[in-house]
């Protein structure tokens, strides 16, 4: 399977709400997911809503080709859902770039799953990545989980970025668990180097917390773990980076507790100083409450810190036992993680741990096993309307009826368009290929 | 990929899956590949507590108690409209009403310090001559409306009141209990103050209003607080008190109108028999799935 024919190179579309100038985990795979697939001779074209005046096509490192479409940001970065209202643009640019694969990231983003509608309506082959779990209790959820199933319900293949989120995805959308592959997130490990210069001292030792301080990233439980820990360790000292609602939170428990010189708040991180903060830490402690995969311990253990963090969701998954320390989300157990970690401190060497990140994440690695998951797509068989219907149909007494409504709609409304702009009137664009020499800049240490 | 790192992957024929995401594709083994622990740690209705009917029942009793009481409440008030109540009988109804609520109140609490009693006393006495003081401008109200719409505006709103009303505990809390209570149970209350002012506002005198008033606020503001504690000190005594209410507002309805009788008597039997009998019918088809990707409840109350 791992090596496809030389003349299998795909043409993918990625597309998602979340690009950047927006940063966070989902940006940040897409990115290094694109620049790595180029590198593989695969040609990639990114479809995100526009950003502020950042709007039509921008060209980022490496020729990668971003069209950002004049859509505007509804809520928290998303469009507003129109169901039809991206058809005509999202055709142009599959017939323009001449696309075979379309693969949409992350559930909650309108722009993906409208995308992988129009896609699936034109008869391309689709790939969704999942990068977030969902409960099934709140109404947001069931709500959210009715959406995803009907995107999945004719997805072509799956990917989802840890075991855990994979057994989620397959209980929210009904797919055959066979279809949903496993590729995590990767880090790059070159830009996540530990400290080298400044020796390295335990007199007084340093934890690191950076993430958005908001409830599901559990600030709750820093608030109750940072006074304890100070209070059975004199010699530690924390930084927080990052903001959010639950910063009050942090201020007041350092008022109360007079930790106003053992707890230093950054406020936001920008992603480039992320490394320059983690580098100056021993340990980095992640509380969070749910977490898919999460990126910062990949960047924080590149860094060369031992990290403590809160055993949800599918971080147990991602480093392997004796480079992070587990604990349940509950305030006397982190403490003890956190003095079990200190305990283990001496025996860290940071280099090691870099070296050891660099064999187990690569996101050429990544993009090798992104590949695989785009041949087994493509060798799907094609099926039309009234086969994929009935996919539809068996989502839901109301749902599956409703979703072959909106499904029959976007066929006609297609219809529509290719009658009034015939695929053959939309001009091609040609292909280019960069010299090399600068993408090997950039990935040289990840190969 | 290098995958040489802690575990007994080395054995030479194919090495045991483990689920972990690092260390690339685990050899021998695709990235779709499904094991048998798939779904290993899902959890299915861990948290369904089993009904038992019997008890459903006898919970939902307290729902009919004060279903009955907001029907006594507009009895009382059809009696008065149609002058069959004068208003010196209403507030002899007040006065005991409020003695029996009192009395009632400092039995169940045993609390009976002197202090309390003056609190008590004092706050009545405010809240009284508030009210006889603004009987005169709840009298002329709404007397540019006509009394259709009022009845219609006061029917809905009682339906609102009932809608959102908290039945397990009382909205007005004995004193020295911190909880507030929820927006829903304010606005019933509210809404139910409203109704009360709107009746009130068709009356003929100003006793009438003063009296009719203060009866409704009383049952509205703290015939749940009785309740309430009725139901804590004694649940038997509760039931008593629940079903000799019951009978007691069936027979007055029944003396005003045949179609209201029928009409409550099925409305009781629905909540006491029917939604019982269907809550317990519907508990077989509760599907709820757990597992490790929920998100962590904190063992800790966030006191902001």
């Amino acid at each position: 399977m791992g090596n496809d024919d030389p003349g299998g190179k795909h043409r993918i579309l990625m597309v998602s709400d979340f690009f950047y100038p927006n940063f966070g985990g989902v940006e940040n795979h897409i990115y290094y997911l694109s620049q790595c697939l180029l590198n593989l001779g695969h040609k990639v074209v990114v479809a995100t809503h526009a950003y502020g005046n950042r709007s039509g096509v921008r060209y980022m490192t490496g020729g990668l080709k971003v069209y950002y479409v004049p859509w505007r940001p509804f809520v928290m970065q998303n469009t507003f859902p129109t169901l039809y209202g991206l058809l005509p643009i999202i055709r142009t640019i599959l017939i323009r770039e001449r696309i075979t694969v379309v693969h949409g990231h992350q559930a909650f983003s309108t722009f993906c799953h409208e995308s992988l509608m129009h896609a699936r309506t034109m008869g391309y082959k689709v790939v969704f990545t999942d990068h977030s779990l969902y409960g099934f209790a709140d109404i947001g959820s069931i709500h959210m989980n009715k959406v995803l199933q009907f995107t999945l319900a004719d997805v072509t293949q799956a990917i989802c970025v840890s075991h855990t989120s994979k057994e989620n995805t397959v209980l929210r959308s009904g797919l055959p668990p066979e279809k949903v592959f496993v590729i995590p997130n990767a880090v790059d490990t070159s830009m996540f180097t530990p400290a080298v210069d400044r020796p390295r001292t335990l007199e007084e030792i340093v934890i690191v917390v950076i993430s958005r301080l908001v409830y599901r990233k559990g600030v709750d439980l820093l608030v109750e773990v940072i006074p304890e820990v100070c209070q059975l360790h004199p010699n530690v000292r924390f930084i927080v980076g990052g903001d959010g609602a639950k910063r009050v939170r942090l201020e007041e428990m350092r008022e109360k507790h007079s930790l106003q010189d053992r707890v230093e708040m950054l406020g936001a991180v920008p992603h480039a100083q992320v490394r320059s903060v983690l580098i100056s830490g021993h340990i980095f402690l992640n509380s969070s409450l749910t977490e898919a995969f999460c990126i910062a311990i990949l960047e924080a253990a590149s860094c060369g810190l031992l990290t403590v963090s809160t055993r949800v969701g599918g971080v147990p998954e991602v480093l392997p036992d004796d480079m992070v320390v587990l604990a349940e989300p509950d305030p006397s157990d982190m403490v003890y993680a956190i003095q079990k970690a200190i305990y283990m401190l001496p025996k860290i060497d940071p280099q090691d741990m870099h070296n050891r990140m660099r064999e187990l994440y690569d996101w050429n690695d990544v993009a090798k096993r992104t590949e695989i998951v785009y041949d087994r797509a493509l060798k799907c068989s094609n099926q039309n309307l009234l086969e994929r219907l009935s996919r539809y149909l068996v989502c839901g007494a109301w749902a599956g009826k409703l979703f072959c409504l909106v499904m029959i709609v976007g066929y006609l409304f297609w219809q529509l368009l290719e009658l009034w702009q015939p695929a053959d009137d939309i001009e091609e664009v040609l292909d280019f290929t960069l010299p090399h020499n600068h993408e090997d800049e950039i990935l040289e240490n990840a190969q | 990929m290098d995958l040489g790192l802690g575990g007994s992957n080395s054995s030479p024929p194919r090495p045991k899956w483990r689920k972990v995401a690092y260390g690339g594709m685990q050899p021998g083994y695709n990235d779709n590949h499904t094991d048998e622990t798939f779904l290993e740690g899902m959890v299915m209705n861990a948290s369904v507590v089993k009904r038992d009917m019997l008890k459903v029942m006898l919970d939902s009793v307290s729902i009919s108690e004060y279903l009955c009481i907001v029907a006594l409440v507009v009895l009382v008030w059809t009696y008065t409209l149609s002058s069959s109540l004068d208003e010196n009988s209403l507030l002899l109804i007040d006065l005991s009403l409020l003695v029996s609520g009192f009395l009632i109140l400092l039995f169940t609490q045993e609390m009976l310090s002197l202090t309390l009693l003056l609190h008590y006393a004092l706050n009545i006495s405010f809240f009284i001559t508030g009210l006889y003081v603004l009987a005169p401008i709840y009298q002329t109200l709404t007397r540019s409306i006509s009394s259709d719409s009022i009845w219609a505006v006061t029917v809905s709103l009682l339906i609102l009141h009932l809608f959102l009303h908290d039945y397990s505990e009382s909205t007005v809390k004995a004193p020295g209990v911190l909880k507030n209570p929820a927006l829903t149970s304010c606005i019933s209350v509210n809404a139910s103050v409203v109704a009360s002012v709107f009746i009130a506002s068709r009356l003929p005198s100003r006793l009438h209003v003063f009296a009719i008033m203060l009866f409704s606020l009383q049952v509205f503001l703290f015939a749940p607080l009785v309740t309430y504690c009725i139901k804590k000190y004694s649940f038997c005594l509760h039931l008593c008190f629940s079903i000799s209410l019951m009978v007691l507002t069936l027979s007055f309805v029944y003396t005003l109108h045949r179609f209201l009788f029928v009409l409550l008597l099925s409305l009781l039997v629905f909540v006491n028999l029917v939604c019982p009998y269907w809550l317990i019918r519907i508990q077989e088809y509760k599907f709820e799935i757990n597992g490790p990707w929920d998100e962590a409840k904190l063992c800790f109350d966030i006191t902001d």
